[in-house]
């Protein structure tokens, strides 16, 4: 295939000024190559850590602080609340926790286990599988404790005195899921409310024997605590916001919650001013470079003009070098810094088995347009200072 | 083709605000050649710029600018009146590209144009001017001598209508002089071009019989013409 007239001289002047050429190409690549590195590292392990920080539900937290009691209506209108991720209606703290948990089958045994209501759609339990009446998850600390695994049949054991005598019900479950060990760092048991409406009910009302304990109903008029999860980090403030209207006094259980979120705006907010300045920077090198080309083609752009070549595709001439120089510079840094992430992601893994640096395919599409987009725009003045030489430049250099 | 290949009146150009060249009259027929012999510095240069319109006029009053029939006037595309059928042109020096070979410096104004050489005529210009063994080098690779005789050919490949040149042996040896300017007569003759030649040094040789176009300077409210004239009774002359 025959090339357009201006691209052929384009390359051929390239070809006969290849150090100036390469010289070009390597400023190019000096500048992208680090550029790109740091995009890797910022998809990467950087990245997914700000990510975990901001998406982990135990951010999303809302704690309440007074002495109050909440009714069911309050719980019918805060599941309304589209700030809302999820909320669930808990008992008094004290109530909240077995005597003990153990493991039929490996005789281990926990004591003083805290017990945390919950229900599908749990932030902490990233399942489909949420809890029921009598199947449960474990945090993994406890799982572990207790030397059972998914599957397993535990045995809870709830204790009360009566008249001085001990007595203890015990109530078997059947353990749904282990939480991943980053979701819940203590010893813990998810169960369902109804499970642990039973266990308030069996401390407080002394008509129930031991036995009784599985059969347990109750439907308190209120509850007398919350777990409550806003919908991500930017509702929380609003959720605390309507949670004052309704007079609760309620705190984040993370008290540095802007701090984070400032955290991931500006780490994205640093990139783009690094990236804005470097490309800025290489932008304007080009713009110089490209106008310096101009000038030392001066003599042989006129002579082209002298010879009838229109101003038009006089002036395609730097448009064309500039898009090509751009091209194999995008290439090079991509041939350059490709294999380079492949070899820091094996020589430095992180402890999730993400990758520590990543550049995905919209990454490449948006270097490559940017590129394209820089080379031509730098080329203007070039293009204009092409178009400008007249023919009778030559006559006057010869 | 009937009439003068290049017809002018009063084109001229103001180069600083006490200097113009001005070209009073000049009309070329097919196969015609003409010397403009006048010293240097006087505006020989300027004049071929103005006749093929290199250089922009300033519009003096009754101007005509003719080329092949065809009226230039300011702001026409020059590839419309100067291709490489109507013009060739060989410069002093600088006058290839550098960046290309000789056979690719040879054909650009064809190349340009999106025409092509006649098969026949280049290979002739080529053996003439004994360009084989050059044509895959760069100009740089180039004696002085075989970068103007490269220059020839292309300004000739397209069979032009004017032959435009401007001091095309200044800088050769002595002795490449009379060859190089005897190649050019000869060459233009076969391809039926006038000529018109930029020259202080055609006392002698092949092109010392031809027709002078006048020079004269005078000064008018503190500015000095050139005044570059083709006297009427030569200009029936035609070149044998």
């Amino acid at each position: 295939m025959k090339l357009p007239v201006p691209l052929s001289l384009a390359l051929r002047e390239l070809r006969h000024e290849w150090l100036a050429a390469l010289c070009f190409i390597a400023a190019l690549v000096g500048v992208l190559a680090p550029l790109l590195l740091l995009l890797a590292l910022k998809n990467g392990v950087i990245g997914a850590m700000v990510d975990r920080l901001v998406e982990d539900p135990a951010n999303r937290e809302i704690i309440a602080m007074g002495a109050e009691s909440y009714d069911a209506a309050f719980f019918v209108r805060a599941e309304g609340w589209p700030e809302t991720g999820f909320i669930m209606p808990a008992t008094r703290r004290i109530n909240a926790q077995a005597s003990a948990v153990r493991n039929p089958a490996t005789r281990a045994l926990d004591r003083s286990v805290p017990l945390v209501p919950s229900a599908p759609g749990d932030p902490l339990i990233a399942s489909d599988r949420g809890v029921l009446p009598g199947s449960v998850w474990l945090s993994s600390e406890l799982a572990s404790a207790l030397d059972t695994t998914e599957g397993s049949e535990i045995e809870m054991l709830i204790g009360r005195e009566v008249d001085g005598t001990r007595e203890t019900a015990r109530l078997p479950l059947t353990v749904l899921g282990v939480l991943p060990s980053d979701a819940y760092g203590r010893k813990a048991v998810f169960l369902s409310l109804q499970d642990l409406l039973a266990v308030e009910q069996f401390r407080d009302d002394l008509r129930l024997s031991a036995d009784d304990l599985d059969r347990a109903e109750s439907s308190p008029e209120r509850y007398a605590s919350f777990r409550l999860y806003a919908r991500d980090l930017n509702d929380l403030q609003p959720l605390m916001n309507r949670l004052a209207t309704e007079g609760i006094t309620a705190r984040p259980r993370v008290e540095n919650v802007a701090l984070l979120l400032g955290f991931r705006d500006n780490l994205n907010l640093l990139y783009g001013f690094i990236a804005v300045i470097a490309v800025l920077g290489f932008w304007a090198s080009m713009v110089a470079n490209l106008r310096g080309m101009v000038e030392r083609q001066r003599v042989s752009l006129s002579l082209l003009r002298f010879l009838s070549m229109p101003h038009r595709s006089v002036a395609r001439i730097p448009l064309a070098q500039s898009l090509v120089l751009v091209g194999i510079g995008v290439m090079l840094t991509l041939v350059l810094v490709l294999p380079g992430l492949v070899v820091l992601n094996t020589v430095f893994q992180a402890p999730s088995g993400d990758p520590v640096a990543r550049l995905g395919m919209s990454d490449i599409g948006w270097v490559l347009a940017l590129g394209a987009l820089t080379g031509a725009s730098a080329a203007i003045w070039a293009m204009r200072a092409a178009a400008s030489i007249s023919s009778e430049e030559v006559l006057r250099n010869g | 083709m009937a009439g003068p290949v290049v017809h002018i009146r009063n084109l001229g150009v103001r180069l600083s605000r006490n200097f113009a060249v001005v070209i009073e009259s000049l009309d070329i027929c097919r196969g015609e050649r003409l010397v403009m012999d006048a010293p240097s510095g006087a505006g020989k240069s300027t004049a071929l710029g103005l006749v093929c319109a290199a250089i922009p006029d300033s519009g003096f009053p009754d101007r005509v600018h003719q080329i092949n029939g065809r009226d230039v006037c300011p702001g026409l595309p020059r590839e419309s009146f100067a291709g490489p059928e109507a013009l060739g042109f060989v410069l002093q020096t600088n006058s290839l590209v550098p960046f290309l070979t000789a056979q690719e410096n040879l054909r650009l104004p064809l190349q340009l144009t999106t025409q092509r050489a006649q098969p026949e005529w280049e290979r002739h210009l080529i053996e003439t001017l004994g360009l084989r063994r050059l044509l895959g080098h760069l100009p740089s690779a180039l004696s002085v001598g075989q970068r103007q005789r490269v220059s020839i050919a292309r300004a000739l490949l397209g069979m032009p209508a004017l032959l435009l040149l401007d001091e095309p042996v200044a800088s050769l040896d002595p002795a490449n002089v009379g060859k190089v300017e005897h190649l050019i007569a000869q060459l233009a003759q076969e391809a039926g071009s006038a000529v018109l030649l930029a020259s202080h040094q055609a006392q002698s040789g092949v092109f010392s019989d031809a027709p002078r176009l006048r020079c004269d300077v005078l000064e008018h409210d503190g500015v000095h013409y050139t005044l570059f004239n083709r006297p009427v009774a030569i200009s029936q002359r035609a070149w044998s």
